[in-house]
């Protein structure tokens, strides 16, 4: 089912949703850049970037979260767990690549034994209304990965922009329930081939060259490849590749307070710290930035692959566009396929 | 042309063995930037360019190679850098060959990208122009209305103290008293500035990219990730983030050489360079030091004077 | 909460050899001077790392007292002089920053100045009062 809101009417189609919901969406937070957060009033959100900065995993696994906190009364010792979330939620304008992304952390923090409750909790009860990608950039590369700039799967809701209004789709049962909503109104024929037409350019654009087929494979025979002494030199270790990108889901647990209070607080940590696999030995599995680089190259194209069958990389861009030394991850993937360069000079760096 | 000049210079240190490797800058991918090169052979050498994106300072890659001999490209403040690092005793100079260009000030890719509509697919130099492509448009830039803000105030932008220099010294742009940055924030009052600067920080999201790019941070354990003594916490508060970025800026108190490679590492556009260029120009007024200048001086607060300001203590 | 009869909290790092003796001496020569400050004894003035002023102000501490022997009566010969001059930048820097002036304070005060202490104490608490509470850092940890 389809239908068309006018961008007229957007506000107080959101507003109406925020009487019911806790809607997410991006903010400015300054000239060029913009966060997820929850919105207070509709003139908040703000779609004029392709992208956020910090994807929307953050909606779902926040970068600082507090799980539970503790407090001593009386000799006895209260717990209270904060998983559970009161309202139901809409994250709005997220794109097609970090809702990818979103199933594939799924994958890690949702199936087998182990469930994380903080996650389930906010992925059970939150709507995605996820918005296309009509002018992708020359860094995008989610074709490459199996995804699209107009990849419906994830959302609940698809929002393409028209110019003059939105055409939304519904996909799935949780999207299909905004059809009474008094501001959809029918779509014309021109919008909908509008629609096609802005679709197919946007598909033509994204690179679909990059080889990341078959990468697991190849992967499997470098563990020992001299590529990893030279790929790494440039890389400082800071943290902006893993906080930006949108697959990326390790974290730290930390206890914080006292005997009398305190809280159990997850956040955000990075395989590229060099503290990330430091040992209270003193002993570092990962002592070097050949080792850690390789790590996070291998998690994302071999280990990853190996338990789940795919890739844990949207080709979203966000890794080249940020990376304060021009690391380019498209570079590496290419050096692992026959297509390398065959000059040495062209691989003495990356 | 510079980068001709830098190519062979490159060339003969490796083809004579001077050097073990010379750090540089490349194309790589994207338009406006360059990347950090690694050569190792005279034929790699071919790859090393000089242009107006070249915004990195190579001297942060020097711990690593701290055993080796190396040939790095320095503008000026990459050298003011290595100066104040062999004054720390991070290394010895004449491990280091320093291939110095006077640098005719860095372009700030994001005020260019704010200048247009659309993404920039090509960018090219000539003279003082730069040529921008889009998919849809084509346009030309003065590029000197596009410098980054460090760039603008840098006084010494000929690399001091260098084994060769890539070309003709540069002017030394006259002495500001107060730099802009600094003056318009101290116009400010306590209360304004304090909300200025707590609205900026509160976009980290402790990358600690600022951190890593500057060549004067190079703890062992960078007192954030101290967990006894625990200074701050490891996530979001406010008052940890402030804590931060107060500590980190102090912490570069006579040892900033004003680059502005903290800056613009930032994914979140935080503004830093205002504050370090405060603890610069105070260090100058109280002790007459500016970093990176002078091979035989003391760090300032590693060393003191009988005579110092004492004006504020009762 | 007696919200209206706030009254401030200083914490005074003094050293050992010189500024707590002072103190000490005060006290013992029962020289009145308010009660607000936290006495935090080290070795010497030079010794004083500038994260201790500035955790001391995340905390919600309202002022922070750094006292020192006089120059050239350094236990240790010429810490006061190597803390001196961090104190100067620091003290410069937060200034520059917002955090009000007054609020960080320095002062030389030797064993025998048992009625100087008093009183860089009695002025110290009458400036914070005026400066009210220190609301720059006021996150807590569990808000």
């Amino acid at each position: 089912m389809k239908w068309k809101l006018e961008k007229k009417d957007f506000q107080k189609f959101l507003q109406g949703l925020m009487e019911d919901y806790d809607l997410f969406a991006p903010v400015k937070l300054t000239e060029g850049v913009s966060e997820f957060k929850k919105i207070n009033q509709p003139e908040e959100v703000y779609l004029n970037q392709l992208f956020t900065q910090k994807p929307a995993k953050e909606v779902f696994f926040p970068q600082s979260e507090v799980m539970f906190h503790y407090e001593k009364r009386g000799g006895q010792t209260q717990t209270i767990s904060l998983e559970e979330i009161e309202r139901e939620r809409i994250l709005l304008g997220a794109k097609p690549c970090e809702i990818k992304a979103i199933s594939i952390i799924e994958k890690v923090f949702m199936s087998g034994e182990s469930i994380d409750v903080y996650f389930l909790e906010k992925r059970r009860k939150t709507i995605i209304m996820g918005l296309a990608c009509n002018h992708p950039l020359s860094t995008c590369f989610c074709t490459s990965t199996g995804g699209s700039p107009f990849l419906r799967e994830g959302s609940d809701l698809f929002l393409i922009d028209l110019g003059e209004s939105f055409l939304m789709e519904g996909i799935t049962g949780k999207g299909l329930s905004f059809q009474e909503n008094k501001f959809l109104k029918e779509p014309s024929e021109e919008d909908l081939n509008t629609a096609q037409l802005i679709e197919s350019k946007a598909f033509q654009k994204v690179d679909s060259s990059v080889p990341v087929e078959g990468i697991e494979k190849r992967l499997d025979l470098m563990m020992e490849s001299t590529f990893w002494n030279r790929v790494h030199e440039k890389c400082v270790g800071c943290r902006i590749c893993t906080y930006l990108c949108p697959t990326c889901h390790c974290f730290d647990m930390v206890d914080e307070g006292g005997p009398q209070r305190g809280q159990r607080v997850r956040n955000w940590d990075s395989c590229l710290s060099p503290l990330y696999s430091l040992e209270t030995s003193g002993h570092n599995p990962r002592p070097t930035g050949r080792e850690r680089t390789r790590q996070r190259i291998m998690h994302k194209f071999n280990y990853y692959p190996k338990i789940y069958g795919q890739v844990a990389c949207v080709g979203c861009g966000r890794c080249i566009l940020y990376c304060p030394v021009h690391f380019d991850i498209r570079k590496a993937i290419l050096w692992t396929s026959p297509k390398r360069p065959k000059k040495y000079e062209e691989r003495s760096s990356s | 042309m510079i980068q001709e000049k830098i190519r062979e210079i490159a060339k003969d240190l490796l083809r004579t063995k001077k050097v073990d490797l010379v750090i540089g800058f490349g194309e790589w991918t994207l338009p406006l930037r360059t990347t950090p090169l690694f050569i190792r052979t005279p034929e790699g050498a071919d790859h090393l360019v000089w242009n107006s994106f070249c915004e990195n300072n190579l001297a942060v890659y020097l711990h690593k190679f701290n055993q080796f001999k190396v040939g790095v490209v320095v503008k000026g403040c990459d050298a003011r850098s290595i100066v104040a690092l062999t004054l720390e005793k991070r290394f010895k100079r004449d491990q280091l060959f320093l291939i110095g260009v006077p640098c005719q000030r860095m372009v700030d890719r994001r005020k260019v990208k704010r200048a247009v509509q659309g993404e920039i697919l090509h960018a090219f130099e000539e003279g003082d122009q730069i040529f921008l492509e889009g998919e849809e448009f084509k346009t030309t830039l003065r590029r000197d209305q596009f410098f980054y803000s460090s760039c603008q105030t840098c006084i010494h932008r000929t690399p001091l103290h260098t084994d060769v220099l890539m070309g003709d010294p540069v002017e030394e742009s006259p002495l500001t008293e107060i730099l802009p940055e600094v003056k318009a924030f101290e116009e400010k009052s306590p209360e304004g500035r304090w909300d200025y600067f707590k609205k900026e920080v509160s976009r980290c999201i402790r990358c600690y990219a600022c951190r890593e790019v500057c060549p004067m941070c190079y703890c062992e354990e960078c007192f954030v990730d101290s967990s006894n003594p625990k200074w701050i916490e490891r996530g979001q508060l406010p008052s940890d983030l402030m804590f931060y970025h107060i500590v980190r800026a102090y912490h570069q108190t006579g040892r900033c050489s004003g680059c502005g490679a903290c800056e613009r590492a930032c994914p979140m556009e935080i503004r830093l360079t205002y504050l370090t260029q405060k603890l610069n120009q105070e260090v100058k007024d109280l002790f007459n030091f500016e970093t990176g200048i002078d091979l035989e001086a003391s760090p300032p607060l590693s060393t003191f004077r009988m005579d110092d300001h004492q004006d504020f203590i009762k | 909460m007696m919200e209206d009869h706030w009254e401030p909290k200083i914490l005074a790092f003094l050293c050992n050899w010189c500024s707590y003796a002072g103190a000490d001496l005060a006290g013992t020569s029962r020289i009145q001077y308010p009660p607000n400050i936290r006495v935090i004894r080290v070795p010497c003035s030079g010794r004083i790392n500038p994260l201790f002023i500035l955790k001391a102000l995340q905390s919600g501490i309202d002022g922070v007292l750094v006292s020192g022997c006089h120059p050239g009566d350094c236990h240790y010969l010429s810490g006061n002089y190597v803390g001196r001059r961090k104190s100067v930048t620091l003290k410069r820097f937060l200034e520059y920053l917002g955090i009000e002036e007054g609020r960080i304070q320095f002062s030389w005060v030797s064993a025998a100045e048992g009625g100087k202490f008093a009183q860089v104490v009695s002025e110290m608490v009458e400036k914070i009062k005026g400066l009210g509470p220190n609301t720059r850092f006021s996150t807590t940890l569990f808000s």
